[in-house]
């Protein structure tokens, strides 16, 4: 007689179901989890401006007509977005937060968001080095020197040009903290011998340029102070003055000091606890996409943070590419938000006051 | 004054005690825990130990305690100023033909409805180097250099202009309730027009300079964004450090300490300026009449200084009136300027080219219309809301003594002091709550806490001057009280009544700070969308929007004031 299945087939075929059984929840889960579902509403914390029309052209079209899916901005500035995600941490209300470059890599130590995931996001593996810490690098953002360049006697080439007698009460110092400021305090301390951990230096040499023709908190607020005539120079990012430099006032020059310029970064953080991980992962991608990295480069001057695109040779000589990543002056940038507190309040009383 | 039961009062003052209980004394009492905290770590536990250390860092620090005496000394400063340019305008105000009084008001409550972002620019523009001070300087050698801008001077033009129009509207509301009669018995014994003011105008108005002087000093005191952008970052104010500290340095603790510290200075000065009107007023006082020890100048100087006065005085009002009129409006027609300018920023001084492209980007791009619909939504609601309040609060506060009466007082008037970061920051502690309401419950919630003081404040001055001679009358006839109420009470506080209502309306619509902490993306208000901008790049598209927004209120107001008999709203 023969029997529909011998013992040892019946044994492999319960132990295949068996598996089959005990992996199914996990299976239900990985799809709950990892993919995207038609209605989905996806909260996102970006800046306004350029980068939300952007980023609506390039990354929230596409992706609500493919999927199906609701994405929601709440637009704002980092402080407050920031302060937000720390309250809720583990129950967070934004489901992707753009962060800038120290502010991004405290956050994931501080378990509020999470760290990038270079194997879930394909665009990822064209990221230079630096964009692949503490969230997914979006844009670059260098610092540097920008003068007026009628009151130069020689075009600035190094960051301890800004000591000469020249610029003496014309400077407009960047406030401390911000990214202009971080880079003015801390290439301040390099140039003359110190570092990161060694900051006095940097500010004793910042106190000899005292006293300033101002304190500037903002890209915006110096291109007041250089449309008045109140400053002549300062340190702020490259992109926006060259744009403010092409439209606004032709007379202002930007600077590629032979020490480097000072990075800074936009990030995109997935935060923890967010429960459209793929559809954050979809977003990212979009983001790091040819699409809309040229489109940021063309708009704002941002430097693209993948290294898999063709710059047309007009724009190439604006931003900063290729080996010339490499030459941006990075810092530890935890150490550097460890010392936040007590460089402000040092700033505060010794340079602003 | 008679004073009328305390059972009632109590009932009166209980709707606004138990809203602010309910929405203001959580993230109230959050800052207050968070001020005796010692580690300033964001993910610290909260420990119930209280720990001074906060408060002993900051006073005991002489660097903090320089910036809160400037502080203290630029509020202060705003405000005499605010007093000094607010008398010409509100008494001109109060002089106008009924007929013409809706458009004196958009006169002083359209900058109200511009985004403050958008009008310290025009300040900018006017203290600039370039700008219109110094060429009006330029003839007489005192144009400096490098402009009046980033400093103290440049902050307190800024901070008068923002908070020039609710000291217009304190006095307002007690000056369109004085007795012209009294002006005319002046007159008619031969006193001149100054005199006419400091003896009769003057006395009479004290309650509204009570009210206008405590609202200005609080908001000038906590103010930040104006500080921010006009300053420089030369000059600090405490605002700054508690916005610096909460949200930049994660530190709630140091910033909530600071906040204390502001509301104790706060709660202060509004004690002193109770305690100067009931010395300087004491017809008012419901208690007992004490003896008023007026504070004699020698008589020759008084004739010497009424000599003067009586020359000078007229010519002295109507500069100042000029110069105030022309600091509310000389920024907004800037504003109005740059909405047609083809600039890529808003900043940019100097006409390029005419375009309508600012005006298209409003309606086409960033949703700026639904944000317009959110807050005037929002803006109804809680002005509807406060008002409830804040009427009966007016009158428990006037006419019904109670035994703790002025602790409830105090409690009322604490989201003025208490800078509107902290009571955010406070509020991010008690999120998970607010979260659990609709959205716009939430926001609704914050924004009547905001604006009840301003309203009691207000009513309270209107139901001072109330004449209780014609509720009697009314009773006297028969009337119950219900219909004393209606047919004699509400139309006699008509005028306060749209003046409460006018402010309360105005500062939920252009609240930011709070507001920004709460907001969702689903539910995002007008000055929100735009501070949102500007933490990128301004364009002129808010220039376009703050041009409309002015254009539209000045046609609904003639409209309104076209159809509908509203004389007994601007007069009585």
């Amino acid at each position: 007689m023969k029997r529909l299945m011998d013992r040892r087939s019946f044994g492999k075929t319960l132990l295949g179901a068996g598996a089959a059984t005990l992996a199914s929840p996990a299976i239900f889960g990985l799809n709950a989890v990892a993919q995207i579902r038609r209605g989905d509403e996806l909260v996102v914390g970006i800046w306004g401006g350029a980068q939300e029309r952007i980023t609506r052209q390039h990354i929230v079209r596409p992706l609500e007509e493919k999927y199906g899916v609701k994405i929601n901005y709440v637009l704002g500035g980092t402080p407050e977005r920031r302060a937000r995600a720390y309250q809720e941490r583990g129950r967070p209300s934004f489901d992707l937060l753009y962060l800038n470059i120290f502010e991004s890599r405290q956050a994931v130590k501080d378990g509020v968001t999470q760290a990038p995931a270079l194997d879930r996001v394909p665009n990822a593996k064209f990221l230079y080095e630096p964009a692949k810490l503490g969230g997914y690098g979006v844009a670059f953002n260098p610092v540097t020197i920008v003068y007026d360049k009628r009151k130069a006697s020689a075009p600035v080439t190094s960051w301890k040009d800004l000591w000469k007698p020249e610029w003496k009460g014309r400077i407009a110092w960047p406030s401390y903290p911000g990214a202009q400021g971080t880079a003015g305090l801390l290439m301040a301390a390099k140039i003359h011998g110190g570092s990161e951990r060694a900051i006095d230096v940097g500010f004793q040499k910042i106190r000899e340029l005292k006293p300033f023709a101002a304190i500037q908190g903002s890209q915006d607020q110096l291109y007041t102070m250089f449309d008045q005539g109140v400053a002549d120079i300062s340190i702020e990012f490259g992109s926006f003055t060259r744009s403010y430099a092409e439209t606004r006032n032709p007379n202002i020059a930007i600077a590629s000091p032979v020490e480097g310029q000072a990075l800074a970064q936009n990030v995109a953080c997935p935060t923890v606890g967010t429960t459209k991980q793929a559809l954050v992962e979809a977003f990212v991608d979009l983001h790091l996409g040819e699409a809309c990295q040229m489109a940021y480069a063309r708009e704002t001057y941002y430097s693209p943070t993948v290294s898999n695109l063709t710059i047309p040779p007009d724009l190439a000589p604006k931003l900063v590419l290729g080996d010339e990543v490499k030459k941006l002056v990075d810092f530890d940038w935890d150490h550097v938000i460890s010392q936040q507190a007590a460089w402000s309040s040092r700033f505060n009383r010794e340079i602003a006051g | 004054m008679r004073s009328g039961r305390p059972l009632t009062g109590i009932l009166l003052s209980i709707p606004a005690t138990a809203w602010l209980a309910v929405a203001f004394a959580a993230p109230m009492a959050v800052v207050a825990l968070l001020s005796v905290q010692e580690s300033p770590d964001p993910f610290a536990p909260v420990s119930l130990v209280p720990s001074l250390v906060q408060f002993a860092a900051i006073l005991g620090d002489p660097y903090f305690l320089r910036i809160i005496a400037e502080t203290i000394a630029l509020g202060l400063g705003v405000t005499a100023g605010a007093v000094v340019l607010g008398y010409p305008l509100a008494i001109w105000l109060a002089g106008l033909p009924a007929k013409w009084r809706p458009y004196a008001f958009a006169v002083v409550l359209i900058p109200l409805l511009t985004n403050v972002v958008v009008r310290s620019l025009g300040i900018v523009l006017l203290l600039a180097p370039d700008g219109l001070l110094n060429s009006v300087l330029r003839p007489f050698g005192m144009a400096r250099s490098a402009g009046f801008l980033y400093g103290h001077f440049a902050v307190a033009v800024a901070l008068v202009q923002v908070f020039l129009p609710f000291m217009v509207l304190s006095l307002y509301d007690s000056l369109v309730n004085a007795d012209e009669r009294l002006k005319q018995a002046a007159a008619s014994l031969g006193a001149s027009g100054p005199r006419v003011f400091f003896g009769v105008t003057l006395p009479l108005s004290l309650p509204g300079l009570r009210a206008g002087t405590t609202i200005v000093f609080l908001m000038s005191s906590t103010a930040y964004v104006s500080a921010t952008i006009l300053g420089g970052k030369k000059v600090w104010t405490t605002g700054m450090i508690v916005w610096q500290e909460a949200l930049q340095n994660l530190n709630a603790p140091t910033a909530a300490a600071l906040s204390m510290i502001m509301l104790a200075w706060g709660i202060g000065f509004a004690f002193l300026a109770e305690r100067a009107l009931r010395r300087l007023a004491p017809w008012l006082s419901p208690d007992r009449p004490r003896s008023a020890r007026r504070f004699e100048l020698p008589a020759g100087l008084v004739r010497a200084l009424v000599a003067a006065g009586d020359v000078a005085g007229p010519w002295i009002g109507r500069a100042l009136l000029a110069l105030a009129i022309f600091l509310l409006l000389f920024p907004l027609t800037l504003v109005a300027v740059q909405s047609f300018n083809d600039v890529p920023q808003a900043t940019v001084a100097g006409f390029r080219a005419f375009t309508f492209k600012w005006y298209a980007a409003i309606f086409e791009t960033g949703n700026y219309l639904g944000a317009f619909r959110n807050s005037v939504e929002l803006a109804a609601a809680a002005v509807l809301c406060s008002l409830a309040m804040a009427l009966p609060a007016a009158f428990a506060l006037v006419r019904y003594g109670y035994p703790g009466r002025p602790a409830v007082v105090a409690f009322w008037m604490l989201p003025l002091a208490l800078p509107h970061v902290a009571i955010g920051v406070g509020m991010l502690r008690v999120l998970q709550w607010y979260v659990a309401i609709p959205p716009f419950m939430g926001l609704l919630l914050v924004h009547v806490v905001l604006i009840v003081p301003f309203c009691i404040s207000l009513l309270r001055t209107s139901v001072l001057q109330l004449d209780e001679a014609l509720e009697q009358a009314a009773a006297s006839l028969g009337a119950p009280p219900w219909r004393v109420f209606l047919l004699v009470v509400l139309p006699n506080l008509a005028p306060g009544l749209a003046v409460a209502g006018i402010i309360a309306f105005l500062i939920s619509f252009g609240e930011v700070t709070v507001t920004s902490f709460l907001t969702t993306a689903r539910l995002t208000t007008l000055p929100v969308r735009i501070y949102a901008e500007a933490s990128f790049s301004l364009e002129p598209t808010v220039h376009a929007v703050s041009t409309l927004l002015i254009l539209a209120t000045v046609a609904l107001l003639a409209l309104v004031n076209r159809f509908v008999k509203l004389d007994r709203v601007w007069a009585k």
